[in-house]
């Protein structure tokens, strides 16, 4: 009995040619006759077939590999154009000329043509990312900065950067005469507003946005007057703040030259506002144009009166002197549109107010004095009545 | 052994000579052949995103398979070896692509290499990837078959030792004893070769 290696002996001689004639044929004979010992020939040249190709194979990328270094080390295009062989065909190729380029070019085009989706998609990101937080920091601040609307711009003025120079004015001058001994620098406000008597009693009208986040309030006169004061009541909606002056020393500003009309005011009226865009008193003429607001905001008049940072909180009077106003704000986009809220809404607020149980009593002034005096004669009295607000944060 | 069928037409007398000298089996031929279109493969996968790397292993896996049919004659060429390995290498680079990306690929394609559809790439692609599956269960046969096996066995058949060098130097008495040692090694082998050739799916 012969055991599958005796075959595979017998199958390796068979295919080498070495058997002889009559075992040849034996074999031959058996191979066509029994099915099994056929299927064990053809498994062991499946077998011994692919165990060659496989050795083949491997020399075959061995060379290949070879072939690569030694194409590489080469380097130079013109020494494959010219292959010699000594084979009956020559070898004339038209060869493709290498790409030279050199190896940081290479290498940087492969790092590209490998990254370009990626680095693509990280620049848009990014710039995405940049361009989104600038309009985001601005939409931000302009939120914080003008409480209403964008487009309408709220007249308070920041004092700080003006004072700030001053400052650094003063400190040099300072310093050339006797150095480091400098008065204490003056605590700076960082806002600034008008505000006006609404009392005799030491009450005050201004706009809410110039208090807006204050820390201290200071009252300053024309003639230099100052006294603390103290937010009593705000309506944020309609831009209106009440303050109270706490001073002991203040008595009374003693009867106001003005009345506060409770009705609305006509189209077309002639009136003016008195206000502090600056250091001095700042008079302003025009005419009422409308009889609401930014955006159709009926708790407003817009006035054709020029204004400017620092008016906000100034009153508003028809001819006759009567207040009819707070100056509040002005559209940016439009020639000359400055908005004050109607004296209705300062009275309906006095009136809440003195119903809820006021610390002290109000006394709204009834009857103007001004209505058939000129205008500088109105002014004159009504100046003694405006001042500046000043906010510290 | 039919030689492969050559249409003059579309091939250059240049192929014609160049296949002719490989089949013959000279090495200056396959290293003309493989400089040759080096360029344009490297170029083709640099240009889709693959590494230098990438273009070797693609490059030389396609060269393989055109080598291996001009070596058995079964190469059927019906257009320039360039279009061929062309073709061969662009599906060989597809599939490492698709096989790497989650999305889908779209490979640029250099127009003057012209139209390398319907080159037969296809075919011998598919039989050469037959052939590598073979290849691989082979080698993983031959890792399970043990030590003394498995050398004996790697000399013989793919180092191309003969059985005198082999008897030397595996210590047998002579060289029958190491020809019988051959056979038992080939009868465990056939066992581990065709269990995971045949078990495993087509």
């Amino acid at each position: 009995m012969m055991t599958e290696a005796d075959y595979y002996a017998l199958f390796e001689a068979y295919s080498h040619g070495e058997l002889a004639g009559p075992a040849r044929a034996n074999l031959e004979a058996r191979l066509a006759a029994d099915p099994v010992l056929a299927l064990r020939y053809a498994d062991f040249t499946e077998m011994t077939g692919t165990l060659r190709a496989y050795g083949q194979r491997h020399q075959v990328r061995q060379r290949l590999r070879g072939i690569h270094a030694a194409m590489l080390a080469a380097d130079a295009p013109e020494e494959i154009s010219k292959p010699e062989t000594t084979e009956p065909a020559k070898l004339t190729y038209s060869v493709n000329p290498m790409l030279s380029i050199s190896r940081t070019e290479q290498r940087l085009r492969e790092f590209w043509s490998g990254h370009r989706a990626t680095v693509g998609v990280a620049a848009s990101v990014a710039i995405l990312a940049v361009f989104a937080t600038l309009l985001g920091l601005e939409l931000y601040r302009t939120s914080k900065t003008q409480p209403s609307l964008y487009g309408y711009q709220v007249l308070r003025r920041e004092v700080e950067r003006i004072k700030k120079n001053q400052k650094d004015l003063t400190l040099t001058l300072n310093q050339f005469g006797k150095p480091s001994t400098g008065a204490p620098a003056p605590v700076v406000s960082k806002f600034s507003g008008t505000g006006f008597a609404l009392t005799s009693e030491g009450y005050l009208v201004t706009s809410y946005h110039v208090i807006q986040g204050a820390d201290s309030l200071l009252i300053e006169g024309r003639d230099r007057q100052r006294y603390h004061a103290e937010p009593v009541y705000s309506d944020v909606k309609h831009d209106l703040a009440i303050l109270r002056i706490t001073d002991k020393k203040f008595t009374s500003f003693g009867r106001l030259p003005y009345a506060i009309k409770s009705g609305q005011a006509d189209l077309g009226e002639r009136v003016f506002t008195l206000g502090y865009p600056r250091e001095d008193v700042v008079y302003g003429e025009g005419a009422l144009s409308a009889r609401s607001g930014f955006e159709g905001d009926t708790a407003f008049y817009q006035v054709s009166i020029p204004v400017n940072p620092g008016n906000s909180g100034s009153p508003l009077l028809d001819e006759r002197g009567n207040l009819i106003g707070v100056v509040s704000g002005r559209q940016n986009d439009a020639q000359s549109a400055a908005f004050a809220t109607k004296s209705s809404y300062l009275v309906r607020l006095v009136d809440s107010l003195a119903a809820a149980k006021p610390a002290a009593p109000y006394h709204l002034p009834r009857y103007g004095q001004l209505g058939y005096a000129t205008r500088p004669q109105q002014l004159k009295k009504l100046q003694d009545y405006v001042f500046v607000v000043k906010v510290f944060e | 052994m039919s030689r492969g069928k050559l249409t003059s037409s579309s091939l250059t007398p240049n192929d014609d000579a160049l296949i002719a000298a490989i089949r013959s089996g000279d090495e200056r031929a396959l290293a003309h052949l493989y400089r040759l279109h080096w360029p344009m493969v490297s170029h083709f996968v640099l240009q889709n995103s693959g590494s230098e790397d990438d273009a070797q292993d693609v490059y030389q896996e396609g060269v393989m398979v055109f080598y291996e049919k001009v070596r058995d004659g079964s190469l059927e060429l019906s257009c320039q070896i360039k279009t061929y390995l062309y073709a061969v290498c662009r599906r060989l680079w597809l599939k490492r692509l698709t096989s790497k990306s989650r999305f889908g690929v779209r490979l640029l394609d250099d127009e003057e290499h012209g139209p390398y559809l319907n080159t037969g790439a296809e075919e011998d692609l598919l039989a050469a990837e037959e052939q590598d599956r073979r290849f691989t269960t082979m080698s993983e046969a031959l890792n399970h078959l043990g030590e003394p096996c498995r050398s004996l066995l790697e000399g013989f058949y793919l180092l191309d030792k003969s059985m005198q060098d082999l008897t030397a130097e595996f210590g047998y008495t002579n060289a029958d004893n190491a020809k019988n040692q051959k056979y038992k090694c080939l009868v465990r082998l056939k066992k581990l070769f065709f269990a995971h050739y045949k078990e495993e799916p087509i």
